[in-house]
């Protein structure tokens, strides 16, 4: 009777340790945030990382001390994709300010769980067809960033002093978004050299790093001095290609995209042959939302989705590189201004840059 | 005093002969040394059980409503599990060692969403989905029976190789499919999901009554039939089972097609049971058919042990985004689940004991007289 008494008072205890449940209030005045992330998680040096160091760079922190990791921000990685709704509702149902997803792939998730929760704002990255009042959609502005790597590939050409430098550009599968990136790097280059030959070569595949390497070995032999790859991890090969030959002693460059890619191509040291980065600035576009969960505008900006563009700090280039030439960064940081003040005009699509003459006839790139 | 010790005595030999006490100390044992890691990594393990009992019950929201819908999650995660270990727990009883279970998962999730996309919608779609996932699922496992009964193939190395054949096949077939795109084929219609049940919130579905049917359906063919008890024999001991005039060819066929038809089920259970609003272009495996072999190794190959073990790892697979807010990792689980494994081989040590045991009373016996 005794012991039965105790287990019964074991019971109660422990339901009333439990019962509580929910977010406890916190008194900060600062919003509550949650992270969601497909299996790959925050350290994935691209879209997840960039989102977490956002949220905690406004908080004042930083990705090595997170002090406030758990009351004000947190992380949930989904470990399968069939996680992603039951992972988005346990989200809203404890109640955060703002609920974040990265990624094209949470799209058909988040459509499904937005509506159930209307009153629980979300705000996805690189999406721009989940339209609703409580849903925020952050799109960037490619075009600006691919023009500015282009300038730096060509200055840094002029600086070598290449005679009659040529350019390469490799793309994942045709379609408007990569033709962006191709517009934006052949109006980038023929800004500097008005008469330079540019070559273009869609893989087809996101993942066959294979196809680019070859193709990158075969222009690298024919003269081609740096190539822009926005294809995936396809574009893994063109930065291989580059190391292997700047290792042998070749004058050639890649270019890296979405995130900083330095770290890939380095051969010796410090030396990479990964000469700047596109840069997709994730980070400022969780800072936007969280400013504006903050100052209250949340609701008014979900009309339609926000393009990040390089005046808000949306796209941008990479000056990792030690060997990037101070006159190819110097003109880099001029043409970043014209873009800002709209000197520039970088064009999205190939009809648009075709009609004003911008770019040469015959690349593959598609607009649709 | 003696008295006491007679207790004891019994309860000892209860406990080495019950396959379920052995089980549950297991988990236990599982649950402890997780406890244990988590102190040692200076988090806090009290957080660690919130997690899992919320997902057992659910909890009150911030508006002081009591919130089922993880328990609804919780039981949703659980049917993959369970059929999937079905497919494990089938086969060891006929004495096969099926690997098969993700390939035979990811042929019954391409056949669902095949049939979905191209048949056209009527109402009852998905009882189509899932009949002939079950039978996708039949077919793939039931090739290999045929090869190890007639040719001697070992079935393990078949089943693994045909996992990656069923992947990479899944990806060509399911990448002509209409609105097929680099990670999604177009959205499924709505007559090809499974309806929700009991807590529509969640993604409780239907498929949970089907699999609780499937749980009989095992029970009773093994348990209760002229064909179970030839697949017990045929599992115990091929040869004898030969001699007394089993069809042991026809059997192996057979069971590992019954065996395949289970992870079919749990391939179109999982895309069509609310966590999915298209069809999928698979990058890379879900695991479910691998997590299968450890959920019939937890419950001993039994009906109602596969039961109890799926619904372990559905709590386990719930509570890991509850984990992740207390700071506590989800990998945490994964070890548990881990820990569980490799502690199910105190099954053989405990087999030694009894042994011994059973040595030591017959001798006294033979003493005494």
């Amino acid at each position: 009777m005794k012991k039965l008494f105790a287990l019964l008072l074991i019971i109660s205890v422990v339901f009333s340790a439990f019962a509580q449940g929910g977010k406890e209030a916190v008194a900060s005045s600062k919003p509550t945030v949650r992270l969601l992330t497909d299996a790959t998680g925050i350290d994935d040096d691209s879209f997840n990382a960039a989102a977490w160091r956002g949220i905690v760079e406004f908080y004042g922190e930083s990705i090595d001390n997170t002090p406030s990791r758990g009351t004000l921000y947190d992380v949930v990685t989904a470990a399968s994709a069939d996680m992603y709704i039951p992972n988005l509702k346990n989200a809203a149902d404890e109640g955060y300010d703002l609920i974040i997803v990265t990624g094209f792939t949470w799209a058909d998730a988040l459509g499904e769980v937005a509506p159930l929760y209307p009153d629980q704002n979300f705000m996805i990255v690189d999406v721009n067809w989940i339209i609703q009042p409580n849903v925020l959609n952050y799109i960037y502005g490619e075009e600006q960033g691919s023009y500015l790597v282009g300038v730096i590939a060509a200055e840094q050409a002029k600086a070598d002093g290449i005679k009659n430098p040529k350019f390469g550009f490799i793309g994942g599968v045709p379609g408007a978004t990569i033709t962006k990136f191709e517009v934006g790097y052949v109006m980038g280059v023929l800004s500097v050299f008005p008469d330079a030959t540019i070559v273009d070569y869609y893989a087809n595949d996101w993942g066959k790093p294979e196809l680019a390497k070859a193709q990158a070995k075969n222009w690298f032999d024919n003269g081609v001095y740096c190539i822009f790859s926005a294809a995936g991890g396809t574009g893994n090969g063109t930065i291989a290609q580059s190391k292997e030959y700047r290792m042998a002693g070749k004058n050639v460059w890649s270019i890296g995209v979405d995130s900083d890619q330095y770290t890939r191509g380095i051969y010796e040291g410090s030396k990479s042959s990964v000469l700047t980065s596109m840069l997709k600035l994730v980070e400022n576009s969780t800072k936007d939302a969280l400013g504006k969960i903050e100052a209250g505008t949340f609701r008014e900006a979900t009309a339609a989705a926000i393009e990040m563009v390089m005046a808000d700090g949306g796209v941008g280039y990479s000056s990792a590189n030690s060997d990037l030439n101070p006159a190819a960064k110097a003109a880099a940081e001029k043409a970043k201004a014209d873009i800002i003040s709209g000197k520039i005009v970088v064009y999205k699509t190939y009809k648009e840059a075709l009609a004003a003459g911008a770019v040469p006839a015959g690349l593959s790139a598609l607009d649709d | 005093m003696k008295r006491k010790l007679e207790r004891r005595k019994s309860f000892i030999d209860w406990f080495i002969n019950s396959n379920g006490a052995t089980s549950v100390a297991v988990v236990f044992l599982g649950f402890l040394f997780g406890t244990i890691l988590v102190a040692v990594v200076g988090k806090n393990p009290f957080n660690m059980f919130k997690a899992i009992f919320v997902s057992m019950v659910g909890q009150a929201n911030n508006k002081g409503i009591w919130n089922f819908r993880y328990v609804g999650e919780t039981l949703a995660y659980s049917i993959p599990y369970v059929l999937t270990g079905l497919t494990m727990a089938f086969a060891c009883r006929v004495g096969l060692f099926n690997i098969g279970g993700e390939g035979q998962y990811v042929i019954g999730m391409t056949i669902a969403q095949m049939v979905a996309l191209l048949v056209p919608a009527f109402p009852g779609l998905w009882v189509l989905c899932l009949v002939l996932a079950v039978i996708g699922g039949a077919i793939w496992g039931g090739i290999v029976g045929i090869l190890k009964a007639k040719f001697q193939v070992s079935e393990v190395v078949a089943t693994i190789m045909l996992n990656y054949v069923a992947l990479y096949g899944s990806r060509l077939v399911s990448l002509q499919l209409p609105g097929a795109t680099t990670y999604k084929t177009a959205a499924l219609p709505s007559q090809a999901f499974l309806s929700k049940m009991i807590i529509p919130t969640s993604n409780l579905n239907i498929s949970f009554i089907i699999m609780i049917g499937a749980c009989l359906l095992y029970w009773f063919i093994m348990e209760k039939t002229k064909l179970g008890f030839g697949f017990r024999a045929t599992g115990l001991n091929k040869d004898a089972a030969r001699c007394s005039g089993i069809n042991v060819v026809k059997n192996i066929s057979l069971a590992m097609a019954i065996s395949g038809a289970f992870s079919g089920l749990a391939g179109a259970c999982v895309l069509l049971g609310g966590a999915f609003t298209s069809g999928r272009i698979l990058a890379a495996q879900d695991n479910y058919g691998f997590m299968g072999i450890a959920v019939a190794l937890v419950g001993n190959n039994t009906a109602l042990g596969t039961f109890i073990a799926g619904i372990l790892f559905g709590i386990l697979k719930e509570s890991q985004s509850l984990m992740q807010n207390m700071d506590i990792p989800k990998e945490i689980t994964f070890i548990i689940q881990g820990l569980i494994v490799v502690f199910i081989a105190l099954r053989s040590g405990l087999e030694l004991v009894k042994q011994l045991r059973e040595k030591q009373k017959v001798r006294k016996e033979v003493l005494a007289k």
